[in-house]
């Protein structure tokens, strides 16, 4: 039955999608990017206890240039905004968001002046995690979400992803 | 559609009408009299507003011409000697009832360790009449007591009083081109609207995933006092070893650093003026998200200062499960420090990470265990605590305290002797103890310098008088020296811990006032006068009577204080936290100057921020 009854024994054929979200899926590597309580959290899903490395997920990587995943753990502030869209746009596609807590959904506790009321005003959310903070177990589920809906998307998709605007041009790291 | 970022002004926040006739009131003028506050009225005569003690306090009320003189003569004065000025703030009364008086005040907190005395300072500042508030101006301290630098810059930034004299009168924490100072009275909370229906038409989602914030595209500026002949290399706040969003402008000559430009604010949000929108009892679980890694502390010291406005008493058992659950919680954190320090210093420290988290998982689930949250637990409240312990809750913690003495040998073993380790500590980020005193620094990182304070010993709260405990201080005033005390810390904590739970009594956990703290739940049910009291507390909430009060309690990380305005109604007038992390985070510039770029982050770490406290 077509190709495959043509290649030699132990080669497998799949289609590009599978294979490729396979790989994405289970090996996010999220950005080492924290901001208030939720990252201790974070930091707790990262360690022996909870073991994001179960996931693939161990790898923090601190350079938003080889991390796939923002994990936003806590309040977006009207001066860090900026800043939080600046390294989104410096992370390479594909990429993903979660919105750690209710403070990165939705603005929480903090409906005031300081504080943006929600991160999804300023950049694309994938999955939404309630909670103040959320437990680790929460955040795994959410992590678990992510890679169902990885798994479901076209590696085309990505390709047609608007360039980000330059950095210079959406704020100054002024002093 | 850009992001306003202009505050929205909700008209549904005020409810002014619930307030019976009388409310707002001024604060009463201080009574009776103190030897401090007689020495001082016999040296500055007529200048002296008023002094006397209020609410416990001992305040003294200043002209303004005098503030300088008085807070020399606070310092040199041999009968006197207030070493360390504490804290900063300013207080906007224009919503209180003036006859003609000034509309802002700036509130001093002088501290004798050596005295063991604690004196508020307050003083009027001059402002044209019917300003919009942009003109109070009042000299600056930083001349007397360098520490008073940062403080008067948050003062100035979020209340807007100038500072005559100040050195670097800048924005500290909001973005330099905000447009007002928010906790003026007259500057709304913000914040949105909170919608109970949603239409995908409405016109805020068509933007949504995709505004960005209006700014303007520059070069950034150099800090005020830094060189371009020199390197300028931008620190955070994206940075792993910065703890959180700090940014640092550090100036290097060579390998050397020249100066430290801290940028903070960048997790500002606006807890103070938060507090000042809320019923009392409301902003304690606020305090679980300021230091997010001792939220039991912070219950504590912000129950305590308005248990002491209220004048309440607070049932032993309810003491000692405090004392429990403060000590705990001090160990979480020390453990919590002791992995990320080790992690920024050493590469090979990611055992001691996992390690160290272990234990503090245990310390969580026993948090867990007593209120079922794991950080922000908001279990001690006003009267009390929140609920009694479990029956379980007892064994298992005395069988963490059977295995945490071992496991800080095991630590111990794995860094306190390795070479490495010490090669990386000692003599980095040195702090003399006069400038310890002079820049208002508190905890571990006073006494890494000599000071033997702790406010636990000496100026006991919460029964602590009844604990025997050490308090380990060094005279190396470096970085080794800070990491045997907070070592040494978690042991005193096990000690303390060992002893409250052999005596911890039976009997209430939380207050009988049922004006102040809610009845049991199973009361509501057979109770009428149970079930108004309930409706009363949650509707309204308790009145505190007008007056003032500043209390620090021992925290993790240093002081941590609360200073708190009542005008009479339900919410706090003035709401001011004393971050420990905000004041010895300011010694960075200090200790870093003439070390490597790495040995910032051994500072970091040794200075044991938490971002959430320094930024508010």
């Amino acid at each position: 039955m077509g190709i495959e009854e043509k290649v030699p024994e132990g080669i497998l054929t799949t289609s590009l999608d599978s294979v490729i979200n396979w790989g994405r899926a289970n090996s996010t590597w999220p950005l080492l990017f924290g901001l208030a309580c939720c990252a201790m959290e974070m930091i707790a899903t990262g360690t022996a206890r909870h073991d994001i490395a179960r996931y693939g997920s161990e790898l923090f990587r601190a350079s938003p240039r080889q991390a796939d995943l923002m994990i936003v753990s806590g309040r977006v502030s009207n001066k860090m905004a900026p800043v939080i869209k600046r390294i989104y746009d410096q992370m390479l596609a594909p990429k993903w968001v979660i919105a750690m807590g209710i403070c990165a959904s939705a603005g929480g506790p903090f409906n005031n002046y300081a504080i943006i009321q929600g991160v999804d005003k300023i950049i694309p959310v994938d999955v939404y995690v309630p909670g103040c903070p959320p437990r680790p177990e929460s955040l795994l589920y959410a992590m678990d979400l992510l890679r169902a809906k990885q798994r479901g998307e076209s590696v085309g998709a990505w390709r047609n992803v608007e360039e980000p605007v330059a950095a210079d041009e959406i704020m100054p790291l002024g002093v | 559609m850009p992001l306003d970022v202009a505050p929205v002004f909700r008209t549904y926040e005020t409810q002014r009408t619930l307030n019976p006739p009388g409310i707002p009131a001024l604060a009463p003028m201080p009574t009776g009299e103190t030897d401090d506050t007689r020495r001082i009225c016999e040296r500055f005569g007529e200048d002296i507003v008023a002094a006397g003690l209020h609410n416990g306090n001992q305040v003294v009320m200043v002209e303004p011409s005098q503030l300088k003189a008085l807070a020399t003569f606070l310092r040199d004065d041999p009968g006197l000697k207030y070493e360390t000025l504490i804290d900063v703030t300013g207080l906007d009364r224009s919503h209180l009832p003036l006859n003609g008086d000034a509309r802002f005040q700036a509130v001093y907190q002088f501290r004798s360790y050596s005295r063991n005395q604690h004196l508020t300072v307050v003083a009027d500042c001059e402002d044209e009449q019917g300003g919009d508030g942009n003109q109070a101006q009042i000299d600056s301290l930083t001349g007397v007591y360098r520490g008073a630098e940062w403080p008067e810059r948050e003062a100035y930034d979020l209340m807007g009083i100038r500072f005559a004299g100040h050195p670097d009168l800048r924005r500290i924490l909001m973005p330099k081109n905000w447009p007002n100072h928010p906790l003026q009275k007259q500057a709304p909370l913000g914040g949105e609207e909170v919608p109970f229906t949603f239409t995908w038409d409405d016109p805020e989602f068509d933007t949504l995933g995709t505004q960005i914030l209006p700014a303007e595209s520059k070069a950034p500026d150099l800090p005020p006092g830094m060189s371009r002949q020199n390197m300028v290399i931008n620190m955070g706040p994206h940075h792993p070893s910065t703890h959180g969003v700090l940014r640092l402008v550090v100036e290097m000559d060579g390998e050397r650093i020249v100066s430290i430009d801290p940028d903070l604010g960048f997790l500002h949000s606006g807890f103070e003026k938060t507090g000042e929108n809320k019923r009392y009892k409301d902003f304690v679980y606020y305090t679980d998200r300021m230091d997010y890694l001792s939220a039991m502390s912070n219950n504590l010291g912000y129950c305590l200062t308005i248990e002491h406005m209220l004048g309440l008493e607070i049932p032993e058992r309810a003491q000692v499960i405090r004392v429990i659950m403060a000590e705990m919680q001090r160990i979480a954190s020390h453990l919590f420090w002791l992995a990320t320090h080790v992690l920024d210093v050493s590469g090979t420290g990611m055992s001691l990470l996992m390690y160290a988290t272990r234990e503090r998982e245990r310390i969580l689930d026993l948090f867990e265990m007593a209120c079922g949250a794991r950080l922000t637990v908001s279990y001690i409240r006003i009267g009390g605590v929140w609920q009694d312990l479990p029956d379980a809750f007892i064994d298992e913690l005395k069988g963490f305290l059977r295995l945490m003495p071992q496991k800080i040998r095991e630590y111990e073993a794995m860094v306190t002797e390795a070479p490495l380790w010490q090669e990386r500590l000692t003599g980095i980020g040195y702090i003399s103890a006069e400038d310890a005193l002079g820049m208002g620094l508190t905890g571990p990182m006073l006494r890494g310098s000599g000071i033997d304070w702790d406010l636990r010993r000496d100026r006991p709260y919460s029964g602590y008088e009844a604990y025997e405990f050490e308090v380990p201080t060094s005279d190396s005033g470096d970085c080794y020296g800070r990491f045997i005390i907070r070592l040494e810390e978690m042991r005193q904590s096990v000690r303390i811990l060992e002893q409250a739970v052999d005596n911890l009594p039976s009997g209430l956990y939380k207050s009988n006032n049922r004006k102040v703290a809610l009845p049991p739940r199973a009361e509501l049910d057979v109770s009428m006068e149970a079930l108004i009291h309930h409706f009363k507390l949650m509707t309204e909430g308790f009145h505190v009577a007008p007056g003032y009060y500043y209390n620090g309690i021992e925290n993790s990380k240093g002081e941590l204080g609360f200073y708190v305005y009542s005008d009479g109604s339900a919410k706090p007038y003035r709401l001011h936290v004393h971050g420990p992390s905000f004041n010895n985070l300011y010694a960075i510039d200090h200790i870093s100057r003439g070390e490597m770029l790495s040995d910032v982050v051994t500072n970091i770490g040794s200075i044991d921020i938490v971002l959430g406290e320094v930024d508010r």
